[in-house]
């Protein structure tokens, strides 16, 4: 089986199994494609319950769960720090352990307009453009969920939601009275019998909506697609203008696979890590670089993380409303609200309360950790249960931020990034909003230092009409690789203030619609 | 996720050892409470007569430290559905002062004890880890803690099976929850393993057997000793601890 599949010669090989692989190589596969899915990770057992877990730190563990095995290095305004980022590498990418939460952007997130000036003149895309492609996705992906009543445009195929707990049916009703606008969140989940709401971690049916789910499954069962998983490619291979093969590596075996089309969808910090290990003598500055942007633009939202008492004694948490009210405010980007779908009970409380303890001089004392557990009892017991909220606040695009090509074929991935002023400006404007929009209820803010969101990173191969200042075109396809696409969060020139998961399958979509009308010699 | 759990005896299950003592007691068990049992060992002989007529147990043939005879064993086990439960039984205790044990003996019994138990788990996983269900109970000893004169082979081998339990847990409790493996010590009992007037295999196999139709996540990792939960091991600032903020859950019972 194995031989059949690496030595022929594909339409389009798909690099990449998450939202964006899997998405562009479905539409790729129902409309008659060959398409080949490139995985380095597993593909796993379809019945794993696997949460995204921190704590496992052997690599061979890590791959065998679907996570990316290796650290991150990230320099943080100046500062490094080396964790585990919530990042998937397995069949379904990061998307396999995802909440689901497939939210529209703004039209200000692509148009630029006199009232909302854009931070890089507007995407390659418009609204109007865009917008059926987004609606395409939410199809899809089965997207469910109430229309957000501040919104100005129509949002089609939106399933109904399932009825809301008491608890939050309650905290709707605060919120309201608060003369807030909260909504029931869209998110990509079927609800099928049985369904555990997997937020966070795999779903054994298919019932959550993801690149595997939504994406690779249905692909393979037009039997117009294969996939080959433990199988990560090490270098592109061209002439300058075409990608002419892939070197790929599989049970210590170096392979060279072939295709028509190329189609990146590492993921955002994947696939720039790619083209810049590419450089040779055809790609000086590696594959797509001649911006020099590959890697450049990076991008995570930051989380603004806080509990709310709402009273009541439902204990169960929500990851059912959204709320739009503080997109925009003071003509500044800022971001959506969105439940986090963990109950504050006493172990969030305290895992909370021990990263900030661990942040502070504090941390060095040993034991000083447990003590946060002793304030986090004394909180549940007198607050009742709390329900945790995120806002996620628009990051903007700086070349600064980037990430680093890879040493050798180490999997760790190196990030240097700075948190510029402005971004701290509109955080405060941000917490100052959320707590001015939540007056009189019980809160709590759970961080003090801005949190970067490593599980939503996006900018690194950014789409735009000048090919000087972006490495893909607004149809995804590299400015100066005829052959070569993007189709991962890479591609957003903005970060917009919401989830990027809807957008890059609204955009996977594009992607493979503009292979689909190429024909099959890539011209 | 229960006691006498539905889909647990709606399925097949093997136990090893079947041929006589508590093999053959709880295959019985599991026959009256409604399961299709593969019953393995290596005497046909023996085998039927664990059968003796009950429709519901099938005699397999194998050998726990052959490997290819024992994926053949699941093998022809498959045939009579899907495998939901693996009690893990067969063993040797060969009664051996040291100075007779040669290195080839010793590894023979860690091959039954030890390598037996680790290859009927891993190709009872291969079936689980499709449905993502499953019950491993594996039959243990408290004889590693401290071993008794000419028992060398045994302590050591039964011991490094509980580690397994561990080391399982450890690969699978994340990904298959609902696949749950324990340790059950069945006590000192009257079978040719065992002592003359130890506990009679029946009674024991009851609780073997209730334990075995127990499907809940928590039990992954869990050691009963008879019919009564083993706490996990505690220092005394753990004990304290769970005092002062009332966390003290009752051990669960199987009677």
């Amino acid at each position: 089986m194995s031989r059949e599949i690496t030595q022929r010669h594909w339409d389009v090989i798909v690099i990449g199994t998450g939202i964006g692989g899997g998405t562009t190589g479905r539409a790729l596969a129902e409309a008659g494609r060959k398409v080949l899915f490139v995985e380095k990770g597993p593909a796993g057992h379809r019945s794993e319950q696997t949460p995204l877990s921190p704590g496992i730190f052997v690599p061979e563990a890590r791959s065998a769960r679907g996570f990316w095995p290796a650290e991150v290095r990230a320099r943080v305004d100046g500062r490094e720090a080396r964790f585990f980022a919530p990042l998937g590498a397995g069949l379904g990418g990061s998307s396999v352990f995802y909440a689901a939460t497939l939210e529209r952007p703004e039209p200000h997130d692509l148009d630029h307009s006199e009232a909302r000036p854009h931070p890089t003149g507007g995407w390659p895309v418009s609204w109007t453009e865009f917008a059926p492609w987004l609606d395409r996705a939410q199809a899809l992906y089965r997207v469910c969920g109430t229309p957000d009543p501040l919104s100005e445009t129509p949002c089609p195929n939106l399933a109904p939601p399932p009825p809301l707990s008491r608890g939050d049916q309650h905290l709707t009703e605060r919120l309201r009275a608060q003369g807030l606008h909260p909504y029931a969140l869209h998110s990509a989940i079927a609800h099928l019998p049985g369904c555990k709401g997997c937020l966070g971690f795999k779903c054994p049916h298919a019932c959550k909506m993801d690149g595997r789910s939504a994406g690779v499954e249905p692909a393979l069962a037009t039997g117009n697609a294969a996939l080959l998983d433990r199988c990560a490619v090490t270098r592109l291979l061209g002439d300058g203008q075409r990608i002419t093969g892939l070197e790929a590596r599989r049970a210590g075996e170096v392979l060279t696979l072939t295709a028509d089309h190329v189609v990146l969808a590492g993921g955002a910090l994947g696939s720039p890590r790619l083209c810049l290990a590419s450089a040779c003598e055809t790609f000086p500055q590696g594959v797509a670089n001649t911006s020099g942007l590959v890697g450049r633009g990076l991008m995570f939202h930051l989380n603004e993380m806080f509990a709310i008492w709402p009273g009541g004694t439902d204990p169960s948490p929500s990851k059912a409303i959204g709320l739009r009210d503080l997109y925009w405010r003071e003509g500044q980007r800022l971001g959506m609200v969105q439940a986090m779908g963990v109950a504050a009970s006493y172990g969030e409380i305290a895992w909370y309360l021990r990263g900030l303890v661990e942040n502070s001089g504090l941390g060095r004392i040993p034991g000083a950790a447990g003590l946060s557990r002793i304030p986090a009892a004394i909180a549940a017991k007198l607050l009742g249960t709390a329900k945790i909220f995120v806002g996620l606040l628009e990051d903007l695009p700086y070349d600064d931020n980037r990430v680093l090509p890879p040493e050798g074929d180490s999997d760790e991935i190196a990030i240097d990034y700075r948190i510029h002023d402005e971004l701290r400006a509109r955080r405060r404007l941000f917490r100052r909003e959320i707590a001015r929009a939540l007056r009189g209820q019980r809160k709590m803010f759970l961080t003090r230092r801005p949190e970067l969101n490593f599980g939503h990173p996006s900018g690194t191969m950014r789409f735009g009409d000048d090919p000087a200042r972006a490495v893909l075109r607004g149809d995804g396809r590299a400015h100066d690789v005829a052959n070569l696409w993007g189709a991962d969060a890479g591609f957003f020139p903005t970060s917009m203030g919401v989830n990027p998961s809807l957008g890059i399958a609204a955009q996977a979509l594009r992607v493979a619609d503009a292979i689909n009308r190429e024909g099959r010699d890539g011209a | 996720m229960a006691r006498d759990d539905d889909r647990v005896k709606s399925g097949v299950a093997l136990v090893t050892g079947a041929g006589r003592g508590l093999g053959r007691a709880l295959a019985r068990a599991l026959a009256s409470r409604g399961m299709r049992v593969a019953a393995v060992g290596r005497d046909a002989q023996s085998l039927a007569e664990t059968a003796n007529g009950s429709d519901r147990i099938t005699p397999v043939i194998a050998d726990v430290s052959d490997f290819d005879s024992l994926r053949h064993a699941f093998e022809e086990a498959d045939a009579l559905g899907p495998l939901t439960l693996l009690i893990n039984n067969a063993a040797l205790y060969p009664r051996c002062d040291i100075f007779d044990e040669t290195p080839e003996s010793f590894m023979q019994t860690t091959r039954v004890n030890l390598g037996g138990s680790f290859a009927a788990t891993r190709m009872a996983l291969d079936r689980m880890a499709e449905t993502g269900f499953g019950r491993i109970l594996n039959v243990a000893t408290f004889a590693d803690l401290h071993p008794l004169p000419a028992s060398a082979a045994y302590s050591v081998s039964k011991g490094a099976a509980r580690i397994l339990t561990r080391a399982l847990v450890a690969d699978l409790a994340d990904r298959f929850p609902d696949i749950v493996i324990s340790d059950w010590m069945p006590g000192m009992l009257a079978t040719r393993m065992g002592i003359p007037d130890g506990l009679a295999p029946d009674q024991s196999a009851k609780w073997g057997v209730e334990l075995a139709l127990w499907h809940d996540p928590a039990l992954s990792g869990t050691s009963f000793e008879q019919a009564i939960e083993i706490p996990p091991p505690r220092g005394l600032k753990g004990r304290i601890k769970d005092r002062l903020l009332g966390r003290r859950r009752p051990l669960r019972r199987l009677d």
